[in-house]
């Protein structure tokens, strides 16, 4: 388990990451690295060279702008889930990341890092999709921005394009009437999901759904969004009929994902259950607020 | 100090990062080494060529199968119990057919382990891929795919002991069921490593790395290398966890030190996580079929047994061991005399096996007790009443079983098995009244007998010096349990010196001529014994010494705080330190006169001892209880509270014994829900990490109580201890699995381990399929 040969960069801004990203197609930026030195290791991943951008320092932290919530690329796990701004603005975000690793894999890892891994059991890509978030690429032409939605695109595939990073990612700021819940299943704390939910919804006075994401994981190459399912809840309050519809409407042939021990039949009961617990949870959590 | 709970001596250097393992060792040239292994389940090796690894900068030797002695035989069996293993043995390198993905073919040795690596990519091999077998039933049927010339089945045996088909017959209830067991490891949180470094002028190979039987498998070696057993040496360092996994001669075992001969340089194997997981030895795949049945009254008449066990893919080091612990020991521990059973050994494309802590028992446990749940539903009685009528009483014991288990005869010698059963469901307050009858929650029990101290012998020795300070030299060795710990305890028990002056010197065979290991729950029992009966020879000695010393008779000496004193005058006498002094060949104190001339040779203040087994060994009788609360929508099981009671006879440190059994609980409880070695239909392993192999982590660990019950002495040793190393486990897949049909209220739904959630859900019908 030792990564083949590789050259090392470490660059002190993004624009000198760029370069050395643009120069070489095989290489490979190194954020948090809780899973691509495994992978490396494991020789399932063998980039050129690593350009480390540890040393970046403005990739990192939180700003409030408006309405809106930025977060640096490089912004580690374990500072968001003890940042105020992220428990108040996006609570949905501290939800799934008190789940996601451990804490030691949290001191490390980053949100950037796993969102541009896309591996399909992670918990923040299907966050940032309930939560409609836009993604700041910069690349040797320039910086664009991207919704959720072209971002991931497949199991472990992105947006990202040849020489570009992921610099930053925008979410809306949650409004005092937004209820969110993130639930998954795992085998064990801390594990992968082996599917997760994110809903995020608004609810006017607490009852009415105006608006509703509802985000699937585990059961798609990349996060998907359930629409047909959305719609149901939209323009009703969350009686047991409407989320007993809501759950009915999921497809089950949004389920492609199988694997040992989880096949595409549990995944679909899973999937049910837990977005039915987590429309529940949210009529509760705004029961409560009003 | 028996009996104390004294801190562990070996903790303070594991906490401070102070402890040193394998690959914490390096030597001046020492070069790594990389094993090359096959990616196919079965396949034919048509060519291996390794001229572009030797080509590589850095490589100093790539070999296969062909650049192997003459000499060198294939692994061979060391307890072959149910017949002749010889056409099934593993030989150390494949050289015309792989039969399991993982097994070694070629070995590169380069400067460093990442340049090995990089080596072992250019090793070119032509394959021609055959066939493969995954299951046993694949591999018992007769028109299939043979994997070795003399076909799947490696052996088979029967055991008919009374007269099942009249009980059967008499029977008023009588069910018959399947059951399977996955396919689990010992997963120790340090993988395998050696080091090898030979020294061609004084013809001397020094091995660092070995552990649980040095002594065994330096033997082997020995005999595979030809060269004399004196002139290797086994050193075991820090060893990061066993749990049954170790003590195989592994292909690794051979290669790394015979390369540092052929080389002539130390060569060190460090094993990654990644072929961890095929090359160590896997246990427990098992497929059960078992009838019972009972009277009227409540009374288990006879058990009937068909086990087929999925042996991987040659017969290794432990043979058959695990079915004929499964087999043997399948009636536990019911008064029950009417037992057939037929049991096979076959053979398949995966990883082969060998033993894992409560080798076969966790297994026939799980079955067994599933059925007893289960014919207690069928009699409308209640399951805790079932067993108490049927618990073999203390007036039975010895308990003979009939049955032969790894070779040893399956006899229960002692205990109040009725007693400690309702101790253990009183402590867990376990009431007449189902506990909740709302879907969810659920009680399980299980009862077991944990055979253990199996072994022909141990020895120690124990040195004291002129300075007072002591050496426990114990044949035995140690992966983490706390042998320093506790045989300094036993040693300090008769020499009356405090533990801090006991130094215990473990698995070297350059300290000690002979040593049986560590493993079956030995080490207490037996290396505790022998350590006592060294200590007690060496106070002896001491009062002998003193008593011409002082000129007095040795009844009038005692052995208190470290000093020999005339009983009654404290203060008096010689320290030992003292005693050893006189006791050096050639110290004059004792000749008879000044004038003597001849020296006398007192041969220090030392002394050798073996002590041996009872064939039987001792066995522990426990019960394990378990509340868990299922989540039906989900299949997700949450284990409430787990209890272990058990009969240890003696606890040498209870602190240690409780962390034995707590720890081996949550390892069970792996076992019991999360540990899973897969292979695709085409034999490949689909779990090769720790995120693929879940093990139970802090998280979803929850309390376990353990009852350390010191009832019954055993009679099998002098200290009268049993061993305790494997109680743990034993029951736990038992009792989850009677929790989770009682939660379910569904009595003959739960027959597979692990119980995944998804397989909870499937077994419910709540699923589609």
């Amino acid at each position: 388990m030792k990564p083949a040969a590789f050259e090392y960069f470490a660059p002190k801004s993004v624009e000198e990451a760029i370069l050395l990203l643009a120069a070489d197609d095989q290489a490979c930026p190194l954020a948090g690295g809780q899973s691509l030195a495994p992978m490396m290791n494991l020789r399932l991943a063998r980039p050129s060279a690593l350009i480390d951008l540890n040393r970046i320092v403005d990739l990192a932290g939180v700003t409030e702008r408006e309405d809106r919530l930025l977060i640096g690329a490089m912004t580690r796990q374990a500072e968001l889930l003890r940042n105020p701004l992220v428990t108040r603005r996006a609570p949905l975000v501290a939800q799934a990341l008190a789940l996601v690793g451990h804490p030691a894999t949290r001191a490390r890892g980053t949100m950037g890092g796993s969102l541009s891994n896309a591996d399909p059991a992670a918990e923040l890509p299907v966050v940032m999709l309930a939560l409609d978030a836009e993604f700041i690429l910069r690349g040797p032409s320039g910086e664009r921005r991207i919704k959720v939605e072209d971002f991931l695109i497949g199991m472990f595939e992105t947006a990202i394009g040849p020489g570009e990073l992921l610099i930053a990612i925008d979410i809306p700021s949650a409004r005092s009437d937004d209820v969110s819940v993130f639930l998954e299943i795992s085998r064990r704390h801390g594990d992968f999901a082996v599917v997760s939910v994110a809903a995020n919804l608004s609810l006017a006075d607490g009852l009415i759904c105006t608006s509703a994401r509802l985000a699937l994981g585990g059961t798609a190459p990349a996060p998907l969004r359930c629409k047909t399912a959305e719609a149901v809840l939209v323009g009703q309050e969350l009686s047991d009929r409407v989320i007993s519809d809501c759950v009915d409407a999921i497809d089950p042939a949004t389920i492609e994902m199988e694997s040992h021990g989880a096949s595409k039949a549990y995944r679909l009961q899973a999937t049910r259950v837990l977005t039915r617990r987590a429309l529940q949870a949210a009529r509760l959590r705004s029961g409560a607020a009003a | 100090m028996i009996g104390s709970r004294t801190l562990r001596v070996e903790d303070m250097r594991f906490l401070r990062g102070e402890g040193c393992y394998v690959a914490d060792r390096q030597l001046p040239f020492m070069a790594e080494a990389m094993i090359v292994r096959s990616p196919h389940a079965h396949a034919h090796i048509v060519k291996i060529d390794l001229t572009k690894a030797l080509a590589m900068p850095g490589v100093l030797a790539a070999v296969a199968a062909r650049d192997l002695p003459a000499s060198v035989k294939p692994i061979p069996c060391r307890i072959p119990t149910h017949g002749d293993v010889t056409p099934f043995l593993q030989p150390i390198l494949a050289h015309d057919v792989v039969r399991y993905v993982g097994e070694p073919v070629a070995v590169v040795v380069a400067a460093t382990r990442a340049l090995a690596e990089d080596a072992a990519e250019l090793v070119d091999i032509e394959w021609d891929t055959l066939p493969q077998i995954t299951t046993v039933q694949d591999a018992a049927r007769a028109d299939t795919v043979r994997i070795h010339e003399r076909g799947n089945v490696a052996t088979a045996w029967s055991i008919d002991i009374g007269d099942v088909d009249v009980a059967f017959e008499a029977a008023s209830v009588k069910i018959t069921h399947k059951f399977k067991t996955g396919r689990q490891t010992g997963l120790p949180l340090e993988t395998r490593g050696i080091l090898a470094s030979y020294d061609s002028g004084r013809r001397y190979l020094e091995v660092f790395g070995p552990t649980k039987i040095p002594h065994i498998n330096r033997r082997m070696l020995a005999a595979m290398l030809d060269i004399p057993e004196g002139s290797i040496r086994f050193v075991e360092p820090d060893v990061g966890g066993s749990f049954g996994v170790r003590g195989e001669f592994y292909p690794e075992d051979f290669l790394v030190p015979w390369l540092s001969m052929r080389l002539r340089t130390p060569i060190r194997w460090i094993e990654d996580r990644f072929e961890h997981f095929a090359a160590i030895n896997h246990s427990r795949q098992a497929e059960f079929e078992v009838t019972a049945s009972a009277d009227a009254d409540g009374r288990l008449t006879a058990f009937e047994l068909h086990l087929m066990s999925d042996m991987g893919a040659y017969m290794r080091t432990h043979g058959d061991v695990v079915p004929s612990y499964i087999a043997a020991g399948f009636t536990g521990p019911y008064r029950v005399r009417n037992y057939r059973a037929k049991a096979s050994a076959l053979l398949t494309n995966k990883s082969p096996t060998g033993t894992i802590r409560s080798p076969g028992t966790f297994e026939a446990n799980f079955a067994r007790e599933r059925m007893v749940d289960m014919l207690a539903e069928k009699l409308g009685m209640d399951s805790v009443e079932l067993r108490r009528k049927n618990l073999i009483r203390p007036t039975e014991l010895p308990w003979k079983v009939g049955t032969i288990g790894g070779g040893h005869p399956t006899v229960y010698d002692s205990g109040d098995f009725p007693a400690i059963f309702e101790r253990a469901l009183t402590e867990f307050g376990w009431t007449t009244a189902p506990a909740c009858a709302d879907g969810r929650t659920g009680r399980g029990i299980s009862v077991s007998v944990e055979p253990s101290a199996l072994g022909v012998f141990e020895s120690a020795r124990i040195d004291i010096g002129v300075d007072g300070f002591v050496r426990v030299v114990t044949g035995c060795t140690s992966q983490g349990q706390g042998q320093e710990t506790i045989l300094a305890q036993v040693a300090a028990e008769t020499l009356t010196v405090p533990i801090d002056r006991i130094a215990v010197i473990h698995g070297d065979t350059g300290e000690i001529a002979f040593g049986g290991g560590t493993n079956a729950s030995r080490a207490a029992v037996m290396a505790g014994n022998a350590v006592h009966a060294a200590a007690v020879s060496v106070k002896e000695k001491a009062l002998r010494a003193v008593a011409i010393k002082l000129e007095c008779v040795e009844t009038d000496l005692v052995l208190q705080n470290g000093r020999v004193e005339i009983a009654g005058a404290p203060g008096s006498g010689l320290a030992l330190g003292e005693v050893a002094r006189l006791l050096l060949p050639g110290d004059p104190q004792l000749l008879p006169s000044s004038e003597a001339r001849v020296q006398p040779d007192h041969g220090g203040l030392t002394a050798t001892n073996m002590v041996r087994g009872v064939p039987s060994g001792t066995s522990v009788f426990a019960v394990h209880l378990a509340e868990v609360e299922v989540d039906r929508e989900l299949g997700l099981i949450r284990v409430k509270r787990l209890l272990v009671a058990c009969d240890i006879g003696r606890a040498i440190n209870p602190m240690i014994v409780e962390g034995q059994v707590v720890g081996g609980a949550i390892q069970g409880l792996g076992c019991a829900l999360l540990e899973e070695i897969t292979h695709d239909e085409q034999g490949q392993l689909q779990t090769a990490t720790l995120a693929d192999y879940l093990v139970p982590n802090s998280y979803d660990a929850p309390t376990v109580k353990a009852v350390i019950i010191e009832q019954a002495l055993s009679p099998s040793n002098p200290l009268g201890v049993k061993g305790v190393g494997e109680v743990g486990p034993t029951g736990v897949g038992a009792a989850i699995g009677n929790a989770i049909a009682d939660a379910l209220q569904v009595q003959d739904c739960i027959d597979e381990l692990p119980i995944s959630p998804e397989r909870l859900l499937r077994a419910m019908g709540g699923l589609a399929a």
